[in-house]
């Protein structure tokens, strides 16, 4: 083998003697080759094999100088509220919602067609506020469209995450990166960018010699709020339809023949046919582990003497009627908490006047209720 | 991303979702019986039925003689073997009607529906003057209950939620016989409200 070093005998100066030595050219040379036997021995040659990562379709922009690549989720909510940053698709989960984006993985030079591939990766720069994000992945081998197909990504060199297990020379590959954010409220509540770097290691299974790329992801979370209604067991229906509706029937003021899920109280002057709901708000990341929810009539009867609706905190009351005024709403609860259900009763008193002011015939009205989280 | 309408939105502190509440007012009718209040008399209970029939009203033992004193009060015949005796009580009637446009024709009817079987020595009876709530006195204070038509016992402005008394019983002939009815006798008086 020929050797090919440039080297002379040259004069080097001691780190310690503090004095002028000199090492003859031979000297040099041996020392040199036991060193570059050595390396070779221990590290397999972080050259050759190389990883792209590029834009997958219908998945983020992936841009960036070879080996150090990046890309952005936009902007996200734990609710999976409003549409997702193109490329992004979401997922609600009943804690938070996965944010996931196809990639693809690009392995060549790895030295011959026949010739393989592995890659891992794991995070190397955490989100500043990984209570608010975390990072999964889904291996090429997934679909990668549903949230059991992905998986927390590792932290830690020594026990990355696979990606692809084997890969041949030249083939590109569609993996899944994904950001899930919980609900995260109060103390480590965030809002705001934040960003996440990735390290990906590229392994050539014929002689081991590896590589890393690197991609930095960026994110914008919001807060978000919603409140729902629902059933309550045993409750009169609450259908979705703008937002919600509840039909309490046909209703007389001596209580006779509820429908199915209202029960009646006799009360001065009419009848009370009541149910029971829920109302379940959901928020993430607040500065504040609670909410306050308020109602108010916001509609009224056209009857509004005749029909009035009551609220209560039990079955059996005590019925309230329900503030009509927007800025002295009913107050239900202050302190709401996330993805509790809350039952309450809603009342609807029924006059027994007759007359001249009787009315039969149907009406309707409106409840708006506000939950607000501080 | 800004606020979406409805249920939930995204980068504020408030969501408003709304509830719209539908009803159908229906007007409404009730008549219930319940046992009578008036001082100085015995009452026969007014028991629920729980439909059909939805009341019941015992007289207990009765004769024509008048001998049995019957659970409530009697008024012995004026010439026993030759009039009827009479055993009575009386009893609240209360009229409820709601969300009714028109209700100054009100009235409250009662009808034997189902009479005591022949020969009819046993019939039912109210007071003479149907609507009277004066407590009787006298066997003429008595008459047949009509089987064949109702008999007017609320007359036009019967006011919803404000009790009634009424008289009811029952007269016993002397009739003899083969046929006369013995033992334990059932018969139904059919009260109507109609609100107009």
């Amino acid at each position: 083998m020929r050797e090919t070093f440039n080297i002379r005998t040259q004069d080097r100066q001691h780190p310690r003697a503090g004095k002028k030595v000199t090492l003859p050219y031979v000297q040099v040379r041996i020392a040199l080759i036991a060193l570059i036997l050595t390396v070779a021995f221990l590290v397999p040659q972080a050259t050759g094999q190389t990883l792209t990562l590029s834009t997958a379709p219908g998945g983020i922009a992936i841009a960036g100088p070879a080996g150090a690549f990046t890309g952005s989720f936009g902007t996200m909510n734990a609710l999976g509220v409003g549409t997702p940053s193109a490329g992004v698709t979401n997922i609600v989960l009943s804690n938070g919602t996965l944010y996931y984006t196809p990639y693809h993985l690009r392995t060549s030079a790895l030295g011959g067609a026949a010739r393989t591939a592995s890659v891992t990766a794991y995070v190397s720069t955490n989100f500043a506020h990984p209570a608010a994000f975390t990072v999964e992945s889904c291996p090429t081998s997934s679909p990668c469209n549903a949230s059991g197909q992905y998986s927390v990504m590792s932290t830690s060199s020594a026990t990355p995450t696979t990606i692809i297990t084997s890969q041949a020379n030249n083939v590109t590959s569609t993996a899944g990166l994904a950001l899930f954010l919980p609900d995260n409220n109060g103390a480590s509540q965030f809002t705001g960018t934040d960003s996440v770097r990735i390290t990906f290691t590229i392994t050539n299974l014929f002689n081991g010699n590896h590589k890393t790329v690197t991609l930095t992801l960026s994110a914008t979370l919001q807060n978000a709020v919603q409140l729902t209604l629902g059933t309550a067991p045993g409750g009169a229906t609450i259908t979705p339809a703008a937002d919600f509706n509840l039909n309490f029937g046909n209703v007389n003021a001596l209580g006779i023949g509820p429908g199915a899920g209202l029960a009646t109280t006799a009360v001065a002057g009419g009848n009370i046919y009541h149910t029971a709901y829920l109302l379940n708000p959901v928020f993430s990341a607040m500065t504040s582990t609670t909410g306050t929810i308020k109602v108010y009539v916001s509609t009224n009867f056209a009857h509004p003497a005749l029909l009035i609706l009551n609220d209560a905190s039990a079955t059996n009351g005590p019925y309230s009627a329900i503030s009509t005024n927007a800025g002295a709403q009913t107050q239900i609860t202050n302190a709401a908490t996330d993805r509790s259900s809350i039952t309450r009763y809603l009342g609807l008193f029924v006059s027994n006047v007759n007359g001249a002011t009787a009315f039969n015939g149907s009406d309707t009205a409106t409840l708006t209720f506000t939950l607000t989280v501080p | 991303m800004g606020a979406f309408a409805g249920t939930q939105a995204a980068n504020v502190a408030t969501v408003s979702p709304t509830l719209q509440i539908s009803a159908t007012i229906q007007k409404a009718v009730s008549l219930t019986l319940a046992t009578g209040t008036t001082g100085g008399i015995s009452h026969c209970a007014v028991a629920a039925g729980g439909g059909p029939p939805d009341y019941t009203m015992s007289f207990g033992n009765v004769d024509a003689l008048g001998v049995n004193a019957g659970a409530c009060n009697k008024f012995n015949p004026v010439t026993p073997g030759t009039t009827n005796a009479i055993y009575w009580t009386d009893y609240q009637l209360l009229p409820v009607y709601t969300s009714h446009t028109a209700f100054a024709g009100t009235t409250v009817t009662a009808q034997v529906t189902t009479d005591f079987a022949a020969p009819h020595n046993i019939f039912v009876v109210r007071s003479s003057t149907a609507t009277s709530s004066t407590t009787p006195t006298l066997t003429t204070d008595f008459a047949a209950m009509s089987t064949g038509s109702a008999d007017t016992i609320g007359a036009a402005g019967v006011a919803s939620g404000t009790a009634l008394t009424r008289f009811i019983g029952v007269a016993v002939t002397p009739a003899n016989g083969a046929t006369v009815l013995q033992g334990a006798q059932t018969a139904t008086v059919t009260f109507t409200l109609t609100v107009l």
